[in-house]
């Protein structure tokens, strides 16, 4: 019995291993393989399709790629370096791949130097175009201020970490307000706003006074360590609260640049983070990750914490028909009905319309942030060709739009080489609904569209690259445009703007500090001595109920008692 | 001298052993690398520091599980008092109205996260501020059925004739629930109270969504030592230990009640 099991089992085998080699002999064509390992929603298509295509196209081989995810650095940090995960290509934040690299856990990639980085590489290089060039180039020096001596770990020499990533996106830390609610309030014009800075998040006019009563419990921090501590930092420094205080080494605190300060972690600073942080609960609506867009396009709260691409999106999504732009009010009124109806402002009577949100990146100080493709060490050597290929196929100005458009966020590719592509204009022409003769407009039913969003590609150009922010003189969506123009439209320094590195050895007393100030300032005793209070009064209630019943009872009985003694007396 | 030979045998113990697997795997290792976190530095060796830290309160760790233990008391204190009575009534009524005992039920059936989130919904929309109250609401709100059923059970099954047998000796209504109902519905309150206590103080995401994460509990102190940070699963496993430490205290307590009870009843 047990042999003719075995004798069909090696059947089967047989057979099943036959068909998988015949299966492989029928297609010629190879199928290489990648693992990307992501941000979560951090890429237009999952499935990669487009790029599989381009593989094909330039090597004649199929690509199987596995796409995994990841929540935030932390988590792809600790499963990387205890080497639970076997990964290709990863795509961390600027502190994140300094950790990596301190730790000699990254390849060299000389994605600028188009000789290295294609040697080895096997493609038809006629058909081969280097996208290096489209990556803007002041990324790149912001990552040699602050990361271009890198220790690594079993190496003499200082790295320069943009040898190591090439960039994918970037933004700023800012803050995400309700402009119509600031204007009720009062506080919505040039000069309070930039007086108050950082202070807008802590409810401080800049003067240690309150900025609006308005502001008190209407405020969201982001729940992330890093970024809060950033904000704090620089509301310290602009409200005076560092004024003569001194690094160990003698330094004013004051005299910083945005970047010195971040990266200067020191006890001084933690301590008075520490107050800062506590003081500002009592004007907090809360802390969130992920529903702060939600909370403020509700109307929950007036003012986030918020990175760039989060804060575009949800002030896209604000648009209200109702809002009068001119005088900064809700006053908009139907007139007209049908298909004539338009909203007014009631006020001023101009055309109503706009964005009840507004996102505000203080002159003085701020922080920018950038995630970039690294390869870790232990890649599959295999894999290389299609390594190199990825990260070359996301720099190129289409991949950079259908990405923009996806996520949100501002792609490493700079804005000229998106403007100037054809395709790229035509993928954002038909997001935004742009009308122009060079491509056409259809809906998803192949109808042709008659109305658009935007009625030429250069008004819809201003508004999506060359768009500047009144209250803060500078572009959202590109926020290097601010060195770029010399007629005062985007009046800043790009030294205003600081990268934050790993806080190393501090990295443990920041969290605690972090844990301390969430934890502070609220307290649990009043609900405990209210409980108390409440199970004492019903006890109380019910004692004094069983007492009274007793004492009425033994009334009756004695009355009852008494008379029919005296009734037993008589008979 | 024979030799004892190992020898297969089929029999009923075999079913027990995927079980006794998936516990070792799921239960007993994940202690262990719990217990080992707790002992180790950042350096890798073994230390006392994550301890002190904690102890020490210098992250605020014990204000944070100080507040957790209350609002888990009061939490379930309120779940009782309200619970009680709805069970007692469920179980007068339980013959002629199954579906009644569905309708408290029911709110399990959808996803507590949902429940939660719309509970917030609503808050705004009545213009209530986030926060203790909120919060409180929410926990009572998710764990009242958790209090409600094992009253509900025990009540159910206690014998109708001591309540006749009570009243036939003259005991009022409050005295046969004092004295007769209560006692005898001493283990399903036992449990009802665990059931409700210990996932209460451990909570994060209600706490979390219902004060805007503004009420910092004990679970969300875990979680942001284990999730938002790389080197402090050190503190993280203190911190769970002494959570294991409070389950642990919590059911010895309740097996003690349950020997008195079995005493009392002989």
């Amino acid at each position: 019995m047990k042999k003719i099991f075995a004798i069909f089992l090696s059947i089967v085998l047989l057979v099943s291993v036959a068909v998988t080699v015949t299966a492989c002999n029928d297609n010629d064509v190879v199928t290489d393989s990648l693992v990307v390992y992501n941000w979560a929603d951090y890429i237009y298509d999952t499935k990669l399709n487009d790029f599989k295509d381009y593989y094909k196209a330039l090597t004649g081989n199929n690509i199987e790629i596995t796409y995994v995810t990841f929540d935030t650095n932390e988590t792809m940090l600790t499963k990387l370096m205890q080497g639970d995960a076997q990964v290709d290509v990863i795509c961390p934040s600027e502190y994140a791949i300094q950790k990596l690299l301190e730790n000699d856990m990254l390849v060299s990639l000389n994605y600028f130097d188009e000789q290295k980085y294609r040697s080895g590489m096997n493609v038809n290089s006629e058909l081969y175009v280097h996208n290096s060039e489209n990556i803007d180039r002041h990324i790149i020096e912001k990552i040699d201020e602050g990361f271009s001596d890198i220790k690594v770990k079993g190496n003499d020499v200082p790295q320069k970490m943009s040898d190591y990533l090439v960039p994918y996106m970037y933004g700023t830390l800012g803050i995400l307000y309700n402009k119509y609610a600031f204007n009720e309030m009062g506080i919505y014009d040039y000069e309070t706003m930039n007086n108050a800075n950082w202070g807008i998040l802590f409810n401080d006019d800049g003067s240690g006074n309150k900025l609006s009563d308005g502001l008190t419990g209407n405020i969201l921090m982001k729940d992330s360590i890093r970024d809060s501590y950033a904000a704090t930092v620089f509301y310290l420094k602009e409200s005076g609260k560092l004024n003569g205080l001194k690094t160990a080494d003698g330094k004013l605190y004051t005299d910083m640049l945005a970047g010195e300060l971040i990266n200067a972690v020191d006890d001084t600073l933690i301590e008075l983070c520490k107050t800062a942080l506590t003081n500002q609960k009592s004007e907090l609506f809360g802390y969130e990750v992920d529903f702060g867009k939600d909370d403020l396009l509700k109307g929950n709260a007036m003012v986030d914490l918020a990175w760039s691409g989060d804060a575009m999106y949800a002030v896209e999504e604000s648009w209200n028909d109702y809002l009068c732009p001119e005088c900064v009010t809700r006053t908009g009124i139907e007139q007209g009905s049908g298909k004539d109806a338009v909203i007014v402002c009631s006020e001023c009577g101009s055309e109503c319309g706009d964005y009840e949100l507004g996102y505000y990146v203080p002159h003085s100080t701020g922080n920018i942030w950038f995630d970039g493709w690294v390869v870790p060490k232990n890649y599959d050597k295999g894999h290389l060709n299609a390594i190199k290929l990825f990260i070359n196929f996301l720099n190129n100005p289409q991949v950079a739009a259908q990405n923009m458009l996806e996520i949100g966020y501002s792609s490493a590719v700079s804005a000229d080489a998106v403007r100037s592509d054809d395709n790229a204009r035509a993928i954002l022409a038909e997001a935004y609904v742009v009308n122009d003769d060079s491509w056409e407009c259809v809906d998803e039913k192949g109808n042709a569209i008659t109305e658009f969003d935007y009625d030429s590609w250069e008004e819809f150009a201003e508004y999506y690259f060359d768009y500047c922010d009144e209250m803060d003189n500078s572009n959202w969506r590109y926020p290097f445009m601010i060195a770029e123009s010399g007629d005062g439209t985007y009046n800043r320094n790009l030294e205003t703007l600081g990268v934050m590195r790993d806080y190393g050895e501090n990295n443990k007393a920041v969290v605690t500090m972090w844990n301390y100030a969430r934890s502070a300032g609220v307290s649990a005793l009043p609900l405990l001595g209210w409980t108390a209070l409440a199970v004492a009064v019903v006890v109380g209630i019910v004692f004094l109920c069983e007492y009274i019943k007793h004492h009425k009872n033994s009334v009756v009985k004695v009355t009852n008692a008494t008379k029919s003694d005296e009734s037993d007396k008589t008979e | 001298m024979t030799k004892r030979k190992f020898k297969f045998r089929f029999s009923r113990k075999l079913f027990a052993y995927p079980y006794l697997i998936f516990m070792l795997l799921f239960v007993v290792v994940p202690l262990v690398i719990v217990l080992i976190n707790a002992f180790l530095g950042d350096d890798g060796k073994l230390t006392f520091a994550n301890f002190a830290e904690f102890f020490s309160d210098a992250g605020g760790g014990l204000t944070v599980l100080g507040n957790s233990l209350i609002i888990g008391v009061v939490t379930t204190l309120i779940c009782f008092v309200i619970g009680y009575p709805c069970a007692y009534l469920l179980a007068k009524y339980h013959a002629s109205n199954k579906v009644l005992v569905l309708l408290f039920i029911l709110p399990m059936w959808v996803n507590f996260l949902i429940r939660t989130l719309s509970t917030k919904a609503i808050f705004m929309a009545l213009d209530i501020k986030l926060g203790m109250g909120t919060v409180l609401f929410g926990m009572v709100y998710n764990y009242l059925p958790y209090m409600i059923l094992p009253l509900h059970t025990t009540l159910v099954s206690i014998d109708h004739s001591y309540i006749e047998a009570a009243e036939d000796l003259g005991a009022d209504r409050f005295t046969v629930l004092l004295k007769t109902v209560l006692p005898l519905s001493l283990p399903g309150i036992v449990s009802g109270i665990t059931m409700t206590f210990i996932p209460a103080i451990s909570t994060f995401a209600i706490s979390e969504i219902l004060s805007s994460s503004k009420i910092f509990l004990f679970g969300d102190a875990i979680n942001m030592h284990f999730s938002k940070t790389t080197n402090s699963f050190g503190v993280g496993s203190v911190m769970s230990l002494v959570m294991l430490v409070l389950v642990i205290i919590g059911n010895v307590l309740m097996s003690l009640t349950d020997k008195e009870e079995v005493k009392s009843t002989l």
